[in-house]
């Protein structure tokens, strides 16, 4: 440009600047005048408190409720899948011999209207309904009962076979009978039959699939779903929603006789970014949102068209520790004295915690599983004292302190604000904690090489029985105990024992046991538990998640 | 040597450069560390469990047979499985790919339909209010990161105002064309804003350099002449910035799908790369790089076209 | 981009046409500040950036907090200034390597042509065929994530868009008048690359620059998006956008006084580039 129009440009390139702040400014103005809540849609129901509690007015039948989900199922097989996010949802396409009841410590019937145990506790009777039938209207036999079962214990078939370990056999007995022939008393056996890999399948259209393998079989039925559950899998486009419709033909009524499910479908939509997913509920796009950030839940409660509820879980979450004497680099690792690690629980203030990354929401852990686990025994913990600490590290010989790494996933706002508080927290007692922040998959690649010295983690129980977090939390030979390296022969000892007992006052005391010892050790950093974040409108009623992290759908209706 | 040698040279180059590209992916993600299993098991993995999954993706064989496998397989038109969703890549990124184009072709459209139009009224009107403003306007826009700019037209037309649906692609052309009006927006301004900037610049150059040439001459006849040279000129410069923004509109595609959930591959490729999913990475590379290779075509030759002086050498 | 070729200037003739531009003085004031601020930021903020305050959580601006609180209690203003330096660095190391190396390459190719322009075609084609973040995405997983490793992945990708600016433009001046009269006269080749085309040809890649500055800033909010930039605690313009997103509405001071601060990086370096643009472009 020459100078025929410098000074015009000059002007000009000013005022640009100035308008462009003006621009940004009335955004910001704009933005702050707006308010709080989005404009209202639906007709705006009164606001409950619960959706379990008593709905507003009777339970009405139709319609179809859109949910957002945050992410997509990878697999929808019972037995071979892999994650919470095909797990929470197979419970809605096939139905399991028992169920867990709402508050996760009971088990009560399902496809199997009674069940006895033997005198001997190695033979169990389960008597199904009358009546039930596949979504095809076929009739479920016994015989789909026992292949469904042999299939899921058997130990090629994908990783949740455990939970089975215990059957020796399956038979049928009858036209309405199955018994489980067991190697050795299970007292968890009807926990692990409302389990999602015990799901009933039907054994003839499964092995019409194409397919050598029995994965090949189930990747074709997955496109052809034909299930036990509530809903039926009418159409999937992976990564943007999934559509569930009504099982004509399934067996449950409400107390009232009226058909379940209320509802005509079910719509999954995968919406990844949180901001939006909140958005389209504000909005009354979807009718329902899961995992919603614990920072906003304040903002949705007061929101007079959503009901934003924390559904009680099983999620505990830790600080995993390496107990071993050294590193795999080869150096000391101070955290294998059991006086280091009780230091830092110490020094750990988990109500300030709680308050930093879940606004609230959490609860301290009073053992390492959680409250709603059965059998779950409050211990005394590690209240915080920062003296204490100092105390104890002075003890182990670490009076000035010392360096520790910890494992985070990057880009995670809690990983973040929960590491940056313990860094505070721990400098207090002269620990100097490092962040080392590196993607999903390769932690986990290191962790089970056991290359690391700290990590964050979450759990949620697959079943309700307080067995298989302990297997994975305390008993050494099956990850090493989460890759802690911690083994104690008193508590497998104690664990083998309550495997096989079928007293339950008897089991309950092995598991208290159990849980002094661990609290004790303190191979982990205990932290807090959180609750499952889902808001609702408020026309949403009868939608419940339980604990172990289920969906429940069938009892949930859209009130008019 | 005349155009359809060039482009038969250019094919030929793409081929090799295919492979090339095909051959350092495959070595690549296999370096990365943290593998299927991990990604796919989680924390709850067991050792046997891992050596399962490796054994059946084949990954437990030395690497020069993998990739002789994995070569074989492509020419048998077979991309393999994915190895999060089970189901053949073909068909994952068969049903995503056309979102993704649609979604990139709709924000090239719109920043082409909004930046040339502004450009010229820009240029014409130099050192003018109206100049000023549409300056500032994509001053402000080019300097903000896409997934705000996102958030902001979805909160504000989308949410607040109902204006537009939040998010989603919906089923029918029509659909089409409401649901990604707002990302489309969103992906296509920080493009509308580089092709102003330079147009408006060219715009002047030419109008300048030919106003001093016939300062004397005015009238009708002058505007003809201009409007011939300065189209010109103006469609040289944009063609080359969508032909160099073509991977920019593919990346910022990713943010775009994310803040809007809208099922196309660019939300597909970070999941994938998070995920492991070797089979999908390669597939995906191979499917940008013959979208991006074939804008660069294009545009090359349009250049050429438009400007004789430049030898296709 | 100019059709007509433009006379050729050599060093003596750009010193003498040198005129301060009130353009690039306004970019420049502007920067100066930025600068400062990004040197001493202790000196304005009054806050530190990352200190939790759990009983001032999501404030509205006030005369405590200027720009308001966040999540976490902390001073937005603190961190918006605390924030400039590590944004200065992510526009220097995202473009140096890139504009040095690229126009060099891309001047050799345009000028030399032959084997080294399709080397360098062969080349940008692998390199540039991949959408710029979801190679850096790539890289960042496979180096793990945070800015240094951003340098890296955007240095191996970014080089090549300067050096097609370079080479197009490299081709148009070569076959011009001076350039064949130079070649004519017998000059070394380096020297009419040096002192005669690239001055003219170096242009619109110094342009380029300004703007990539700002666009690397905002491939760094990008990452700072998916988790793979600046990592938090740290007071990075772009993350704290992230970081307030879930807050558009109750508390959109969170995100919009960085974005403010983006668009003032942003004006910044593109008038910057304006004025270098009028400075460099061949007067008739």
């Amino acid at each position: 440009m020459n100078q025929l129009c410098s000074s015009t440009e000059r002007r000009g390139t000013r005022l640009s600047t100035l308008l462009g702040l003006i621009v940004l400014v009335a955004l910001l103005l704009q933005a702050c005048a707006a308010p709080a809540a989005a404009p209202t849609q639906s007709g705006a129901a009164v606001a409950t408190e619960s959706a379990a509690a008593a709905p507003a007015g009777a339970p009405v039948s139709g319609g179809t409720l859109r949910y957002g989900r945050y992410a997509d199922s990878l697999f929808l097989d019972p037995v071979l899948n892999d994650a919470n996010l095909d797990i929470w949802v197979l419970n809605s396409l096939y139905d399991t011999l028992l169920q867990s009841t709402l508050d996760g410590q009971g088990i009560e019937p399902m496809l199997a209207e009674k069940y006895e145990m033997s005198a001997d506790g190695l033979a169990m009777t389960l008597t199904l309904r009358p009546e039930i039938k596949f979504a095809d209207g076929s009739p479920i036999t016994p015989d789909d009962v026992k292949w469904s079962l042999d299939r899921a214990r058997n130990p090629d078939n994908g990783i949740w076979t455990f939970s089975l370990e215990s059957v020796d056999s399956v038979e049928t007995l009858g036209d309405n009978q199955v018994v489980l022939k067991l190697k050795r008393p299970d007292p968890a056996l009807p926990a692990a039959l409302a389990m999602f890999n015990s799901a009933i399948m039907p054994q003839k259209l499964f092995e019409a699939m194409p397919g050598a393998t029995d994965e090949e079989k189930a990747t074709a039925f997955q496109e052809k779903i034909v299930g036990s559950g509530p809903f039926m899998l009418k159409e999937w486009q992976r990564g943007n929603f999934m559509l569930l419709e009504r099982n004509p033909y399934y067996w449950a009524k409400d107390e009232n006789g009226m058909q379940l499910p209320y509802l005509d479908a079910v719509r999954f939509e995968i919406i990844p970014e949180d901001a939006t997913r909140i958005l389209k509920l504000q909005g009354g796009e979807i009718d329902g949102a899961e995992f919603i950030p614990l920072s906003r839940a304040a903002e949705l409660k007061a929101d007079p068209n959503l009901k934003m509820e924390l559904f009680p879980s099983t999620k505990v979450n830790s600080i995993l520790v390496n107990n071993r004497s050294t590193l795999t680099d080869g150096s000391a690792n101070p955290l294998s004295d059991v006086r280091v690690r009780q230091a830092l629980n110490h020094a750990t203030d988990k109500d300030a915690l709680i308050q930093v990354v879940t606004y609230g929401a959490g609860t301290p852990e009073g053992s390492f599983m959680s409250a709603s686990t059965p059998l779950y025994a409050a211990q005394a913990m590690y209240p915080y004292d920062v003296e204490k600490a100092k105390t104890l590290l002075k003890d182990a010989g670490f009076e000035q302190g010392f360096d520790v790494s910890v494992l985070a996933i990057a880009g995670s706002a809690d990983d973040s604000a929960l590491l940056t508080a313990l860094q505070q927290m721990w400098a207090a007692v002269g620990v100097n904690l490092k962040i080392e922040l590196v993607d999903a998959a390769t932690r986990t690649a290191r962790y089970r090489a056991n290359d690391f010295q700290m990590r964050t983690s979450a759990w949620t129980n697959d079943i309700n029985d307080p067995s298989q977090i302990t297997s994975y939390f305390a008993i050494f030979k099956t990850v090493e105990s989460l890759h802690t390296g911690f083994q104690d022969a008193e508590l497998e000892q104690l664990f083998d024992d309550s495997q096989k007992e079928l007293d339950p006052a008897k089991r309950a005391e092995q598991y208290k046991r159990i849980q002094e010892i661990y609290a004790a050790a303190a191979p982990i950093i205990f932290l807090y538990e959180t609750p499952y974040p889902v808001a609702l409108r408020s026309n949403v009623n009868g939608f419940y998640q339980i604990p172990l992290g289920q969906n429940l759908f069938s009892k949930a209706y859209l009130a008019k | 040597m005349n155009r359809w040698n060039y482009i038969l040279m250019r094919l030929l180059q793409a081929f090799f450069t295919f492979f090339i590209i095909m051959f350092l992916v495959f070595m690549l993600i296999r370096l990365l560390p943290g593998d299927p299993a991990s990604a796919i098991l989680g924390d709850r993995a067991t050792e046997a469990d891992v050596a399962r999954i490796n054994a059946k993706l084949g990954l437990d064989k030395p690497l020069p047979e993998q990739f002789a496998i994995f070569v074989g397989n492509f020419f048998h038109g077979e991309l393999g499985d994915s190895i999060s969703f089970k189901i053949p890549v073909m068909r994952l990124i068969w049903q995503r790919v056309p979102v993704t184009i649609f979604l990139a072709t709709y924000a090239a459209v719109l920043a082409v339909l909004i930046a040339v139009p502004l450009a010229f009224v820009a240029a014409l009107r130099r050192g003018s209010a109206v100049d000023n403003a549409i300056r500032a306007v994509f001053q402000v826009g080019l300097s903000l990161p896409t997934f705000f700019v996102g958030l902001v037209l979805l909160t504000v037309l989308g949410a607040q105002l109902g204006l537009f649906p939040i998010g989603g692609y919906g089923t029918t052309f029509g659909q089409h064309l409401y649901y990604l009006f707002l990302p489309a927006l969103t992906l296509g301004f920080n493009l509308a804003a580089v092709l102003m900037r330079n147009l408006r610049a060219a715009i002047i150059e030419v109008l300048t350099a030919e106003y001093v040439d016939f300062a004397r001459a005015k009238g009708l006849r002058n505007r003809v002449v201009l409007s011939k040279h300065v189209l010109r000129n103006a469609l040289i410069s944009t063609v080359t910035l969508l032909g160099l923004n073509v991977g920019a509109l593919l990346g910022g595609a990713v943010i775009t799908e994310t803040v809007f959930a809208i099922p196309g591959v660019g939300r597909l490729m970070v999941e994938a790369i998070y995920g492991r999913d070797y089979a999908v990475i390669q597939a995906l590379t191979l499917t940008f790089a013959i979208m991006v290779f074939a804008a660069f075509l294009i545009t090359d030759l349009v250049y050429a076209q438009l400007d004789p002086r430049v030898e296709m050498a | 981009m100019a059709a007509t070729a433009a006379p050729a200037i050599t060093t003596t003739r750009l010193r003498s046409r040198y005129r301060p531009n009130r353009t690039l003085l306004a970019g420049l004031c502007v920067l100066a500040i930025l600068l400062v601020l990004a040197f001493f930021p202790s000196v304005i903020a009054p806050y530190s950036p990352t200190d939790f305050d759990y009983k001032a959580i999501l404030q509205p601006p006030s005369w405590q907090h200027f720009f308001g609180t966040d999540n976490f209690g902390r001073d937005v203003f603190s961190r918006v200034i605390w924030a400039t330096r590590i944004d200065m660095q992510i526009a220097l190391f995202t473009t140096l390597f890139p504009f040095f190396f690229g126009s060099i390459v891309g001047a050799a190719a345009g000028f030399y042509g032959k084997w080294l322009d399709s080397l360098l075609n062969i080349i940008s084609n692998i390199v540039v065929v991949f959408p710029f973040l979801v190679l850096v995405i790539a890289i960042v997983a496979f180096l793990g994530p945070g800015l240094t490793n951003m340098y890296i992945a955007v240095s191996v990708v970014g080089w090549v868009a300067y050096a097609r600016l370079v080479r197009g433009e490299m081709l148009v001046q070569k076959q011009a008048e001076y350039a064949l009269a130079a070649r004519v006269m017998g000059f070394a080749p380096a020297r009419i690359i040096g002192r005669h085309l690239l001055p003219n040809v170096i242009a619109p890649s110094i342009v380029y620059w300004m703007t990539a500055m700002s666009l690397g800033i905002l491939l760094g909010a990008s990452l700072g998006y998916l988790g793979l930039g600046a990592q938090p605690p740290t007071a990075e313009w772009g993350l704290m956008v992230a970081d307030g997103k879930n807050f558009m509405v109750t508390a959109p001071w969170i995100a919009t006084f960085p974005a403010l601060a983006l668009t003032i990086a942003g004006i910044t370096f593109s008038l910057i580039g304006d004025g270098l643009a009028d400075l460099l472009r061949p007067r008739r």
